[in-house]
């Protein structure tokens, strides 16, 4: 079950991300099909592809949890309503932590 | 403290290896997501923003050294070499990897500690007063009965799929330390004609509805206490909302039918549950629990202390310190003491496991081995010498956890917000430690005394805002953060739910504005013994809100 987040126009860009299952870490879906914790790998998909990756990655439960759409530029950049939230999955709390506190 | 029985260890023990399987078969993809998430929450474990939350089981608030020492243990082995002390007492673990969890969980099994019940749709861990056993306006020590309470509700199978999650908190001191009246349901302990007994409040709690719980009961006595919990538990399990999860909760229940008529339901299955199933808890059963709280052995001392007064007329940081984060305890030359975890600019209730593991030698070396967790975020050695603060003191200063603030401006409860949380909105923990910059002066904040300043980053309210003296929600509007105020909430034995003052601020500007209503608060107050809630009660809130809107 994907998490509800904001609905997307099919042509707008998006990463499907999501959480890989063994150790929680946030991962997004590479144009190759893999996913990846780089935020530089990160593709943009549109349309029916972007619908047809969702399905795709719902379906790999043992290797990623949750997959969502996750709005990105043409590029991949995080971008729109979510960037903060995306951000903070992407990058960390936006305070230092622990020993560096 | 209490200690496991044989029973206790081995039902752990089975659950720490069956929840390895369901992990396994997690892993190989075997169980999907949908067939797992009902499993993991029965062990504590939730997915939030970025990885898995580890949620512990701290049953009301108590530790002893030995478990200390495995936490740190664990955030030192498995996560990011720091934990965070909730609001409900227990500890969270922010980076644990799903394939090392039952691991954690044989680890904290070792220790008599589990992650049951701290999620899912069960009775949670029973909260309590922090200073529980050792404050000297105790009419009677909670914890027996948190106890009595846990061993009866851990996988009792009627309650193990509520409507919704249920939280029960107990008190036994006349000044509510344990926001009992904002839980499902809140027990005051009473005594009445030579009998002990409990004051029966049900259907508070915060989240999207707030609501301050009902006096349904005025007084229970204690043998019959799990009858009645049984009979308010059956008629929520069977008339709690199921088909709408923001309307589950008991308060729904309680508001929709009105107190009167849920109280003549909760009377009728007591009195059915009387006559056909009673629990009637045996007096020895009673006792066996009790005297595991025992009192510690403390040496017999003067109420005062020379070493104790001669350090705070020499050193004015300790002094300062000694004023505001001791409590008076109930035998005479000790007191209990607050670690603060709300140093100026850190993380409201973190710890390093390196903290964590001095909290436990100075335990041992001045505190009975008696740590507890305080809903407020805080950590509390509850049977301190006075002869043995300066020592202490110095300790903890030296670690960073002396910060001279227990329920000042400066102590607020903040949730992890969106910099962790899976359902915030926006974040909590960079407002907080803005808010605490502008009150950081330490004569200021003195002068401005008790003021409880609550944030939450969503309306779930795991931060109280609703309950704070000033409450800080963070609400999204188009992917900006906004945060609303409130006035006027509290959480002690005169609950209230505070109001809203008006459009919400930018977060730049939270600070500043409460700094206006702060000062306000100073110009108005009749005296320096009128603490803001109470001149808040008495004036109105409109000087307020106008201080808060000013320009600067």
């Amino acid at each position: 079950m994907s998490s509800v987040r904001p609905k997307l126009k099919p042509e707008t860009p998006k990463s499907i991300t999501a959480w890989e299952t063994a150790t929680g870490r946030t991962v997004w879906l590479k144009a190759d099909g893999g996913w990846t914790t780089d935020t530089a790998q990160i593709a943009a998909f549109t349309g029916e592809e972007a619908e047809e990756r969702l399905a795709a990655a719902a379906k790999q439960e043992a290797i990623i949890t949750d997959p969502y759409f996750m709005e990105v530029t043409e590029t991949g950049g995080i971008t729109g309503r979510e960037t903060l939230r995306e951000s903070i999955r992407a990058n960390g709390p936006t305070v230092a932590y622990g020993d560096k506190a | 403290m209490y200690r496991y029985d044989e029973f206790d260890a081995q039902i752990v023990k089975e659950r720490v290896a069956q929840f390895r399987g369901q992990v396994e078969r997690r892993l190989s993809g075997e169980l999907l997501e949908d067939e797992f998430k009902p499993l993991r929450l029965q062990n504590g474990v939730y997915l939030q923003l970025h990885a898995y939350m580890l949620r512990v089981a701290i049953p009301y608030g108590q530790l002893s050294a030995r478990q200390m020492r495995m936490l740190a243990r664990i955030a030192r082995e498995y996560d990011r070499n720091y934990g965070h002390f909730t609001t409900r007492q227990n500890i969270q673990f922010n980076w644990v990897a799903l394939k090392d969890i039952p691991d954690v969980l044989a680890l904290l099994a070792e220790v008599e500690m589990h992650a049951i019940q701290t999620s899912g749709n069960c009775i949670r861990n029973t909260t309590s007063d922090h200073y529980a056993g050792a404050a000297r306006d105790e009419i009677m020590d909670p914890r027996p009965w948190c106890e009595i309470i846990r061993q009866w509700s851990t996988f009792h199978p009627e309650f193990a799929f509520l409507p919704r999650k249920f939280k029960i908190a107990v008190t036994g001191a006349a000044h509510d330390r344990a926001a009992i009246r904002v839980h499902d349901i809140g027990l005051h302990m009473r005594e009445r004609d030579g009998l002990r007994g409990f004051e029966v409040h049900v259907g508070g709690g915060q989240g999207r509805t707030p609501h301050i719980a009902a006096l349904v009961n005025e007084f229970v006595p204690e043998d019959r206490l799990l009858d009645y919990l049984e009979a308010i538990m059956r008629v929520y399990n069977l008339h709690g909302r199921r088909d709408n999860k923001y309307k589950a909760r008991i308060k729904i229940l309680v508001n929709e039918l009105g107190e009167e008529e849920f109280t003549r339901q909760v009377e009728a299955e007591f009195a059915a549950q009387r006559s056909h199933e009673k629990i009637d808890l045996p007096q020895a059963e009673i006792d066996r629990i009790h005297a595991y709280f025992a009192p510690p052995e403390l040496a017999t001392k003067p109420d005062t202390s020379d070493a104790f007064e001669a350090a705070k007329a020499s050193d004015k940081v300790f002094a300062r310190w000694a004023r505001t984060n001791l409590h008076p305890h109930v035998t005479p030359g000790y007191t209990s003491v607050t670690v603060s975890l709300k140093p100026i600019g850190g993380l409201a209730g973190d710890a390093t496991d390196a903290q964590m593991e001095i909290i436990a030698n100075l335990a041992e070396t001045y505190g009975q081995d008696d740590i507890r967790v305080s809903h407020a975020q805080n950590i509390i050695l509850a049977h301190v010498a006075l002869d043995d603060l300066p020592a202490l003191h110095a300790e903890l200063d030296a670690a960073g956890l002396a910060t001279p603030n227990e329920s000042l401006i400066t102590d607020l409860i903040v949730c992890p917000g969106l910099d962790y949380c899976n359902l915030a909105n926006a974040r909590s923990i960079p407002v907080g430690q803005a808010v605490q910059q502008v009150f950081a002066d330490p004569d200021y904040q003195e002068d401005i005394g008790r003021l409880h300043i609550n944030i939450s980053g969503c309306i779930n309210a795991c931060g109280h805002h609703h309950v704070g003296h000033i409450g800080i929600l963070g609400v999204d509007k188009k992917g900006e953060e906004f945060y609303q105020i409130t006035f006027g909430g509290r959480a002690d034995e005169k609950a209230a739910i505070g109001d809203i003052a008006g459009p919400g601020l930018k977060s730049e500007d939270v600070p500043g504005a409460l700094k206006r209503v702060v000062d306000r608060y100073r110009e108005l107050r009749s005296g320096k013994d009128e603490l803001f809630i109470d001149t808040l009660g008495r004036i109105g809130h409109d000087p307020f809100k106008e201080a808060l809107y000013a320009a600067d």
